[in-house]
């Protein structure tokens, strides 16, 4: 029986090398292609009539725009709009990634740090671009609060530096966690279903409870992760 | 754990950025314009729609204005009508009654008139009666020719107390 990492296993399915550096098609990118034209087709599709009383399908995907756009409307104001792109891909693609690796013999392309580290990467160096094109040098006050004493600047601002640095570790690792340990679980307790006889309906009523949590999960995670984007957005727009 | 084998990174990076910016494309140029342009007319037209029914509620409520107005004004000039006819109507009463009253009291004052009229002669018949009476009963009684003028005199002396 398969150990309950080797879901996790990259699978190269064509490979490719660009001047020495290997970017095989994986196992990976076939699931991030297939989230990306389901993103697509989902949005483009479900809009073809666009019709003023929307359907099942249109209304699902004005449901996603709206949630979004408030999501960034409420975080970072009417100045975040210009990133609603970006941020309404970031969400549906890590979304898509969560829940596509629902589906039994996928893969979750967000269970691995080098995506989610990427992917953070690109927002934390976005945002800090973003701060400073705002704000100028100013924004170096993001290390030290508007109005606290002096003298506590040699504890605040280190604890500041670190809490501003970590931010793409956080976002990177929460995703990460969570991906990789609902799927663990989910293999190690499916293993039990089959090895125990009879009893195993109690591994099997537990698989059951924990795949709808699983769930819930892959949702949620995609959403903390857009809105720690939107947060981080906010600081580097308005400051503190 | 195969999430920390180095050598798969640079494959899945390169991966993600290539699928996430066609993704960012296909969605800013080509989805998310679509769904806001369909939100923006949806919204266009319900405010339409809330304009269209203010302007006709506004309509309505201008008619009515003026309808009540117009009842209003009707039940004015009927009230005034009725107003007028009644007035005209106890004139005429008042008039028409006074031409009676005055007619009943002509009658009235005629026939007490009549009354002592005819009291008067007969009063004077009976005077002029008595004292021709009492002549003859002078004359027969005691031979005595009492004058007219004395016997009017005694029986008026008589009959006025």
């Amino acid at each position: 029986m398969a150990g309950p990492l080797e879901q996790f296993e990259i699978k190269p399915l064509a490979d490719l090398s660009v001047g020495g550096i290997d970017v095989s098609f994986t196992n990976s990118a076939l699931w991030m292609v297939i989230a990306a034209v389901l993103v697509t087709c989902f949005m483009t599709m479900s809009m073809r009539r666009g019709a003023l009383v929307p359907g099942r399908w249109q209304g699902a995907a004005e449901v996603m725009y709206e949630f979004v756009a408030n999501m960034l409307k409420d975080n970072v104001g009417s100045a975040g709009r210009k990133y609603f792109p970006f941020i309404f891909t970031l969400f549906m693609f890590v979304m898509f990634g969560n829940l596509l690796g629902m589906i039994p013999h996928s893969f979750t392309f967000t269970s691995h740090i080098a995506v989610n580290f990427a992917l953070a990467l690109v927002i934390f160096i976005g945002v800090t671009v973003i701060g400073f094109m705002r704000h100028g040098t100013h924004y170096f006050r993001m290390f030290f609060p508007e109005g606290a004493p002096i003298a506590t600047a040699i504890i605040l601002i280190p604890i500041e530096i670190i809490s501003y640095f970590s931010r793409p570790f956080s976002l990177a690792i929460r995703l990460f966690a969570n991906m990789t340990v609902g799927h663990i679980m989910l293999k190690v307790i499916g293993g039990f279903v089959g090895l125990i006889g009879i009893l195993g309906v109690l591994p099997f009523a537990l698989l059951t409870g924990i795949t709808v949590l699983e769930f819930g999960i892959a949702a949620l995670q995609a959403y903390v992760f857009t809105i720690l984007t939107c947060i981080y957005l906010h600081d580097a727009i308005h400051m503190h | 754990m195969p999430q920390f084998d180095i050598a798969t990174f640079s494959e899945q990076i390169f991966w993600l950025f290539v699928i996430f910016t066609i993704l960012y494309f296909l969605m800013s140029k080509i989805a998310l314009p679509k769904v806001g342009e369909v939100l923006e007319r949806r919204q266009k037209n319900i405010e339409d729609n809330l304009g269209k029914a203010r302007a006709l509620k506004d309509e309505t409520d201008a008619a009515i204005a003026k309808y009540e107005a117009a009842l209003a004004e009707a039940r004015d000039a009927a009230q005034a009508d009725i107003r007028e006819a009644s007035e005209k109507a106890a004139a005429e009463q008042a008039k028409k009654t006074e031409a009676l009253v005055k007619k009943l009291s002509k009658k009235t004052s005629d026939a007490e008139k009549a009354i002592v009229d005819a009291k008067t002669d007969a009063m004077k018949g009976v005077a002029e009666a008595a004292s021709e009476i009492a002549r003859e009963a002078t004359d027969k009684l005691i031979g005595v020719k009492v004058q007219a003028k004395t016997a009017d005199k005694a029986v008026s002396a008589i009959v006025g107390e």
